[in-house]
C-alpha cells in the first residue's frame, strides 16, 4: 500500500454498518476490519477487553504467514480463513479479497457453523466496498492536513523531549 | 499512511530494519520503557525461547489531537536473522517509513551491507521504490571500541543523503531522535505527495 491514503466518511460508515450487522447476527463479541499491512480500518462491538490496534497487527501477521505457508504447499488460492478455538474465547480470521481481513472474536456460546456463514455473507458485501477503498487509495487525494506537519514536529519535541 | 476521517485518525507504519542483533528490538524496548503509559500500548514480541525476534515486535504510540487529527504510530521490527527473509518481507508490507539500524562494529560491516541489499529487494518485490521510501539510518553500538564512525558507515552503505544518527540504543542515546526524524520525514513526504 502506498502512502497518502484516506478512508472517506461515507465508505467508513458503510463498512461500520456491515460489521455491526455481522456482530449482531453472529453473536460475536466484536468484529474488526484491517488491511493486510495490519492497519485497523474499523472495530465494532465490545472492545473493553482487547486492544484493537494490536489485534489487527497480529492478525495481519498471522494471515500473511499462513497464506505464505499455504502457498508453499502449492495451494492455488492462499487467501482463506483461519480459526482458533479457545476455551472461553475464539478468533476467526477471514481474508477479504486478499487485501483486507475480517477478525471476529466470539465466546464459547456462539455456534461456529452459523458464524462462518454470516462472516462469508458479510465478506461478500464488503468486496465492492474494499475495491472502492483500494481505488480511492490509488488516486491522488486532496487531503487537508493543514499545518499538521509543523504542529506534529513541535508535539513530538514536547512529548519525547529529554527522554 | 492511513487516514480514517470518521475517527479523525492518522496512522503511520514504521519498520525498524537491519541485520541480526543490531538493536532493533532494543529501540522499541527503550521507547516502551520511557514513554508515558497513557500514550503507548503493550510491547508485543513474537520471539524465540532464546529471546531472538521470530516474526516481529510491535508497539503503538498515540498522541493527542494535532490540527484536528489524532496521530497513531505503529512501530514494527523485523527479525534480523538471514533465514527469516520471508517474514521480513511480510512485515514491510504497507510500511510508510523505515529506520535502518546498522551495527557499527567493524566486523559487522558485511552484515549491514547484506541487510541493505535484502531491504531493497524486499521493497521492490512489494512494488515499492527503495529510492523514494522515507528512510533514517541509525548507527548503533557507537559506545563499543570497534565501532566505525557514522560518516564512514553512511558512505559505505550508500546512504550519504540519508539522515543519520549515532546511537547507543541500550542506553537510549539517539533512540528518540531517530524516531522523531522518521515520523517527520514520513509526514513531510506524504504532504508533498498530496
Amino acid at each position: 500500500m502506498e502512502t497518502g491514503i484516506s478512508l472517506p466518511e461515507d465508505l467508513s460508515a458503510q463498512i461500520d454498518d456491515i460489521l455491526l450487522e455481522l456482530r449482531r447476527k453472529a453473536e460475536a463479541e466484536c468484529v474488526l476490519l484491517a488491511d493486510i499491512s495490519g492497519q485497523l480500518v474499523s472495530a465494532q462491538g465490545r472492545l473493553e477487553d482487547i486492544d484493537p490496534v494490536t489485534v489487527a497487527a497480529l492478525a495481519a501477521g498471522d494471515v500473511a504467514a499462513m497464506s505464505e505457508l499455504v502457498r508453499q504447499i502449492g495451494e492455488p488460492n492462499p487467501h482463506g480463513s483461519f480459526l482458533h478455538e479457545g476455551e472461553n474465547k475464539s478468533i476467526y480470521l477471514f481474508s477479504v479479497a486478499g487485501s483486507f481481513l475480517l477478525i471476529v472474536i466470539f465466546g464459547a456460546d456462539t455456534p461456529i457453523g452459523l458464524m462462518r456463514l454470516f462472516v462469508r455473507r458479510a465478506a461478500e458485501r464488503l468486496y465492492p466496498l474494499t475495491a472502492e477503498f483500494e481505488e480511492v487509495m490509488g488516486q491522488p487525494q486532496d487531503v487537508p492536513l493543514g499545518d499538521f506537519s509543523a504542529t506534529l514536529a513541535d508535539e513530538l519535541d514536547r512529548v519525547f523531549g529529554g527522554l | 499512511m492511513f487516514i480514517n476521517w470518521k475517527l479523525r485518525e492518522i496512522n503511520l507504519k514504521i519498520v525498524y530494519y537491519g541485520p541480526a542483533l543490531s538493536g532493533k528490538t532494543t529501540n522499541l524496548q527503550y521507547i516502551h520503557a520511557k514513554t508515558n503509559p497513557n500514550i503507548r500500548g503493550e510491547l508485543v514480541s513474537l520471539k524465540t525461547r532464546g529471546d531472538r525476534t521470530l516474526y516481529f515486535d510491535f508497539l503503538q504510540l498515540e498522541l493527542g489531537q494535532i490540527a484536528g487529527l489524532k496521530p497513531r504510530f505503529n512501530l514494527y521490527t523485523v527479525p534480523g536473522q538471514s533465514y527469516y527473509v520471508g517474514s521480513r518481507r511480510l512485515v514491510l508490507q504497507g510500511a510508510d517509513g523505515i529506520v535502518f539500524v546498522a551495527d557499527s562494529q567493524r566486523e559487522r560491516f558485511q552484515a549491514n551491507v547484506e541487510a541493505v541489499k535484502d531491504m531493497a529487494e524486499n521493497l521492490r518485490s512489494l512494488g515499492l521504490n527503495p529510492e523514494s521510501m522515507p528512510l533514517v539510518l541509525q548507527c548503533n553500538k557507537q559506545d563499543l571500541p570497534n565501532a566505525v564512525q557514522p560518516s564512514v558507515l553512511q558512505r559505505r552503505l550508500g546512504m550519504t543523503k540519508v539522515t543519520c544518527f549515532p546511537s547507543v540504543a541500550i542506553k537510549g542515546t539517539g533512540v528518540f531522535d531517530t524516531l522523531k526524524a522518521i515520523i517527520n520525514l514520513v509526514v513531510a513526504q506524504a504532504q508533498k505527495k498530496l
